[in-house]
């Protein structure tokens, strides 16, 4: 028995036809209703300006949904993204309608527009990233829990350490190799460079190397060459995971975090435009 | 190098015998008692004599009045013959809680939401009232662990529902053969003394003894076949004479090893192609078509050779039927043909197999020709049809999935936890759902074995064999009635560990126990941490069910019966 509400993986991509046209047919009859609004002298922004904070409240309600996990009759968090993503998807339309599809010039309408295309595509970036990063991830094989990383991390540069420095021979080129190349590739954190752009390229440079060191080792050492090579490729992978993790994390933290903003900024917005339109009452 | 070896002897049947401390004279005065002093000792084999299955497989139990021996809905592998004195069996089930589990309770609406604010800051936190234990039962230690009894049999078996079992006659062996739950609480009447056999004794016992074998078989076809015949779709339509026949002619066949839990870590190292070798051949492709196989208990593999190896092609568990393909094709074509794959049991199978001659004067003959299986030179069936053309898609799982799932013995899992780690962004809001759900602490590890992008957590499965259940001192760990779901009763788990090392699958986890102040609770006398066992229990005391599933965002975490593997390919696909 599939436990409830669980979708299958061949049914995705037709969840995704009926969601899209779902939201196309909602954004055109809004877009219809506004249009109506306009040509008949009403003032369309009142309509558009409390749907967007309507959604808005509405899209911020699913960090809340994420916390009520035990109550029964809200939906499972998996229908919540799928109606979070839609009406976000929406909300660019209402939105454009509401700014009169030009630039705002007041201070606080300006910064209110910067925050919403900040959140609104910050939500488009997340829903690339967690379509694309999980794929990567899996493809690298090992799974790692993103809070053990730091530990494991410690674990691979002593195993580095020790597989180096405790080789046996009349020569010092492995211990050599390993201060001078590998030492800080273990010890150190990975650059920005590495965190904006992860590649292979540094695990590639080392292994080259370690490939190129064979040739000055002894028949005893050669062993110990391809265990540091087995090493470099598992805290590179490491790193890599830390590296998409941490992005995933990252993206969600300020997109809570500006959605936030954005709430409170467009209530403040709500009140002012009442305000100023003759009172709330 | 050859220096470093070590040097062992290899450990053989009764390197661990049950009970080292069985001595020679009490090994006579056993041999002395009937049925084993009716037993012909010549029968048995040099290397499992009777006296080294008494000596070895065997212990002596001295119990006193009220000790409970066997609890209804427990897993056991022993069977008991009373020595002396007698028990008494109870009709009628007995309350949860003087069997030392736990009634799963629905929390309220409010109680749901309470979580949000009632939910402890430090992990494990417990709040004993000063009396959990039931006024009924009580614990004692009796030397070989913990034993708990009724303080008063009378109040809590009515003497008209239940039945006594007297000194020379066995009782338990039907679970401990079957791996069936037991079906009635046993308690000891006054003083007793019990020989417990467990379940390699007992087997070795019928396979030298006919008259026992004769004995046990009998009891099990009087009681309990009929009912498992008459369950299988094939035999329903059938009269109460062929039903009877079928009875009659079934053979009992027991592959594997009962206690498969205990050696399967060690064996997973092994080469895969060599663990498949080394697993018991039920019936092997190729060979001549003699009998329909009905799966009791346990899981078998259905494989075929390829290449030098061995290659999975679909598993079958309890209530499966194999062969009836062949014997049909067979029986409507007047030829012979081989069986075109084999059977291998993974851990313990127990297999009923009736002979082909049966089905087909019994059943074949009885059945409308809608009702068999097409041959396997007859076109394809309207409703198979469909499928060839690809219309409803006929879904299989690959084969790499297939022998992932074999191969670590996920098979056994009917709510696995599994993810698509395609999807999976590594968020933990299912760690976070199941530690919100359960005061704080999370059941499960979001860790666990993986194939391709399938990951099968490190969360309890609750098993169809839950060899966890097996040898629980008082009982803690069990099965909840409504639900099926393997449960542990907190109050009344001493902390021993028997289930956790069990747990083939390293799902249940020990941990120290503290209180609301985060300190911890410790034995009174010892000053030892109180250890607790703790698992996913499928959030049978919430409302809307596992939290786990219901918390991921991206559809990437299902809990899924594995145990047949249509709704694996049903959500996969």
């Amino acid at each position: 028995m599939l436990q409830d509400k669980s979708i299958a993986r061949n049914q995705l991509p037709r969840r995704r036809m009926i969601n899209a046209a779902t939201t196309l047919a909602i954004c055109a009859f809004l877009v219809f209703i506004l249009c109506m609004m306009e040509s008949s002298l009403h003032h369309a922004s009142y309509l558009s300006g409390y749907i967007l904070l309507g959604s808005i409240l509405f899209l911020t309600a699913f960090n809340l949904r994420k916390k009520l996990t035990f109550l029964p009759g809200i939906g499972t968090a998996a229908m919540w993204m799928q109606i979070h993503i839609y009406v976000g998807w929406s909300t660019f339309i209402v939105f454009a309608f509401h700014i009169g599809w030009r630039i705002p010039n007041g201070y606080l309408e300006g910064f209110l527009a910067l925050l919403y295309l900040t959140v609104a595509l910050s939500g488009v970036y997340g829903l690339f990233i967690t379509r694309i990063i999980p794929k990567r991830l899996t493809a690298i094989g090992d799974e790692v829990v993103f809070e053990r990383i730091p530990s494991l991390r410690l674990q691979l540069a002593h195993q580095a350490r020790q597989t180096a420095m405790g080789t046996s021979g009349h020569t010092d080129v492995i211990p050599r190799f390993y201060l001078n190349r590998l030492l800080t590739f273990f010890e150190k954190r990975r650059g920005l460079g590495y965190a904006l752009f992860p590649s292979g390229r540094k695990k590639r440079q080392l292994l080259g190397e370690l490939e190129q060191l064979e040739r000055y080792l002894s028949d005893d050492q050669r062993p110990v060459g391809k265990q540091l090579a087995e090493i470099v490729v598992r805290k590179d992978d490491l790193d890599y995971h830390h590296v998409m993790q941490g992005r995933l994390k990252l993206w969600l933290f300020l997109h809570i975090g500006f959605t936030y903003s954005l709430v409170a900024i467009s209530i403040i917005h709500a009140v002012l435009v009442h305000a100023f339109a003759g009172g709330i009452g | 190098m050859s220096s470093s070896l070590q040097m062992m002897q290899r450990p053989r049947r009764w390197t661990e015998p049950f009970d080292p401390e069985m001595s020679s004279q009490a090994v006579e005065s056993v041999l002395s008692m009937r049925p084993f002093s009716q037993m012909q000792r010549d029968r048995f084999p040099r290397n499992c004599t009777l006296e080294g299955i008494i000596q070895n497989d065997c212990r002596i139990l001295n119990l006193t009045n009220g000790d409970i021996i066997v609890r209804e809905g427990d897993y056991g592998s022993s069977a008991y013959l009373v020595m002396d004195g007698s028990v008494t069996v109870s009709l009628k089930s007995l309350p949860a809680e003087v069997l030392g589990r736990v009634e799963a309770k629905r929390k309220t609406l409010f109680e749901s939401f309470a979580q949000l604010w009632t939910n402890a800051r430090h992990a494990e936190v417990r709040q004993y009232q000063n009396n959990t234990q039931n006024s009924a039962v009580g614990q004692r230690d009796d030397g070989q662990g913990t034993r708990v009894f009724l303080h008063d049999i009378p109040r809590v078996i009515d003497p008209r529902s239940s039945a006594i079992i007297s000194a020379g006659e066995i009782f338990g062996e039907q679970s401990a053969l079957t791996r069936t739950p037991r079906s009635a609480t046993v308690v000891a009447n006054g003083d007793v003394v019990l020989l417990e056999i467990r379940w390699q004794g007992l087997r070795d016992l019928m396979k030298n003894d006919p008259a026992l074998k004769s004995h046990v078989e009998s009891l099990y076809r009087q009681n309990s076949l009929n009912a498992h015949l008459r369950e299988v779709s094939l035999f329903k339509s059938l009269e109460g004479k062929q039903v009877s026949e079928l009875n009659e002619k079934t053979e009992f066949v027991s592959f594997g090893k009962f206690q498969w839990n205990i050696n399967y870590r060690s064996t997973k190292s092994k080469d895969v192609a060599k663990r498949i070798l080394d697993e018991p051949v039920i019936l092997k492709e190729g060979d001549y078509v003699n009998a329909l196989y009905l799966i009791r208990n346990g899981f078998v593999r259905i494989c075929r050779n390829h290449g030098d190896g061995i290659q999975t092609v679909a598993y079958m568990g309890k209530g499966g039927i194999f062969g009836l393909r062949e014997i049909v094709h067979n029986w409507k074509t007047g030829t012979q043909s081989a069986w075109r794959l084999s059977l291998r049991a993974v851990g313990y199978v127990d297999v009923l197999r009736i002979p082909v001659e049966v089905i087909e004067q019994s059943v074949l003959s009885q059945l409308d020709a809608e009702q068999l299986p097409r041959t396997f030179d007859e076109p394809f069936k309207n409703d198979d049809d469909q499928e060839r053309r690809g219309g409803s898609r006929q879904k299989e799982i690959s084969r790499g999935l297939l022998e992932f799932l074999v191969e670590e013995r996920f098979t056994n899992g009917s709510k696995a936890m599994m993810i698509d780690l395609n999807r999976c962004t590594r968020c933990d809001d299912c760690v976070r759902a199941c530690a919100s759900t359960h005061n704080n602490n999370p059941r499960f590890v979001r860790q666990g074995e993986v194939h391709e992008n399938w990951m099968i957590t490190n969360a309890c499965m609750h098993c169809v064999d839950p060899v966890c259940m097996i040898g629980c001192p008082t009982g803690a760990i069990g099965r909840d009635h409504e639900t099926g779901n393997v449960m542990i009763n907190d109050n009344t788990c001493i902390g021993c560990s028997t289930c956790a090392n069990s747990c083939p699958y390293s799902n249940i986890k020990m941990v120290e126990i503290n209180d609301r102040r985060g300190n911890k609770i410790v034995d009174a006398e010892s000053s030892e941490p109180i250890l607790k066992a703790t698992k996913c229990d499928f959030c049978t005391d919430q409302l809307a069910g596992p939290a786990c599933q219901r918390a991921c965002p991206h559809d990437a975490l299902v809990r899924i019966d594995l145990t047949d593997p249509a709704p694996l390919a049903q959500w996969s696909l």
